[in-house]
């Protein structure tokens, strides 16, 4: 099955399908993570991907949340949904914060990090999404899904 | 992360607080966990257990099993299909 054909009839077409911006607020995140399973519902997404999309985006979220903005929530943080022109789903976080070192994020499935109570979610997002790509020296994560 | 993860701390800091170390989190109306759930549990879990106590969970929905699996925690945790059988694993 061809990546476009996953997606349903309205993906031809690079468009943009969400721009929301949100505070700073653990509380904001899940508005905007329902919006964007909405829209993709309406393009007939299936269920499976919708999760993977859902749990991303809210990781991505929190990240943006907790260390991009430090919990302040007179910041805000922007979520863009497009479909690029072969029908993929691109997903773009930004925070305005200064951004974080890749190369320090511990691996969760270490032994000694397995009952750790923060450190996955990077991780998730990488396994839930086709491509990941950090940019602004890590404020801005864009995600892909075929 | 927010009011739900918030709320299941406090729930589980309080019980074992008073010394409750064997609790059963029925998960069959959880749609969704994220990595700070997953924190949260493995954390508790790790409490319980140095306490002689255990953390088991009911009716995870699939995509939480798969959630827990990605992360390499889902080995972590016994899993039951209802409440009685979950408590019934403690005697």
């Amino acid at each position: 099955m061809s990546p476009e054909s996953d997606l349903g009839r309205n993906n031809t077409a690079f468009s943009e399908l969400l721009d929301r911006s949100m505070p700073a607020d653990p509380e904001a995140i899940g508005e905007v993570v329902d919006a964007i399973s909405e829209t993709l519902a309406r393009l007939e997404v299936p269920e499976q991907k919708r999760f993977e999309v859902a749990l991303a985006v809210q990781e991505a979220l929190a990240n943006a949340v907790v260390h991009g903005c430090g919990n302040d929530p007179s910041k805000q943080i922007r979520c863009r949904v497009n479909t690029d022109p072969r029908g993929r789903i691109v997903i773009t976080v930004t925070d305005p914060g200064p951004g974080f070192d890749l190369d320090r994020l511990p691996d969760p499935k270490q032994r000694e990090n397995l009952h750790a109570d923060h450190g996955r979610g990077v991780y998730l997002i990488r396994q839930l999404m086709d491509e990941v790509q950090f940019e602004k020296n890590g404020n801005e994560i864009k995600m892909w899904k075929y | 992360m927010g009011p739900a993860v918030d709320g299941l701390r406090q729930t589980m800091e309080e019980a074992l607080g008073s010394g409750d170390t064997r609790m059963v989190l029925n998960l069959a109306e959880v749609s969704m966990i994220d990595s700070s759930g997953i924190g949260l549990l493995v954390r508790f879990l790790a409490s319980a257990k140095q306490r002689g106590g255990n953390i088991k969970l009911v009716q995870p929905n699939k995509f939480a099993i798969q959630t827990l699996k990605l992360v390499g925690v889902l080995n972590l945790f016994e899993i039951f299909d209802n409440d009685d059988a979950a408590v019934e694993s403690f005697v």
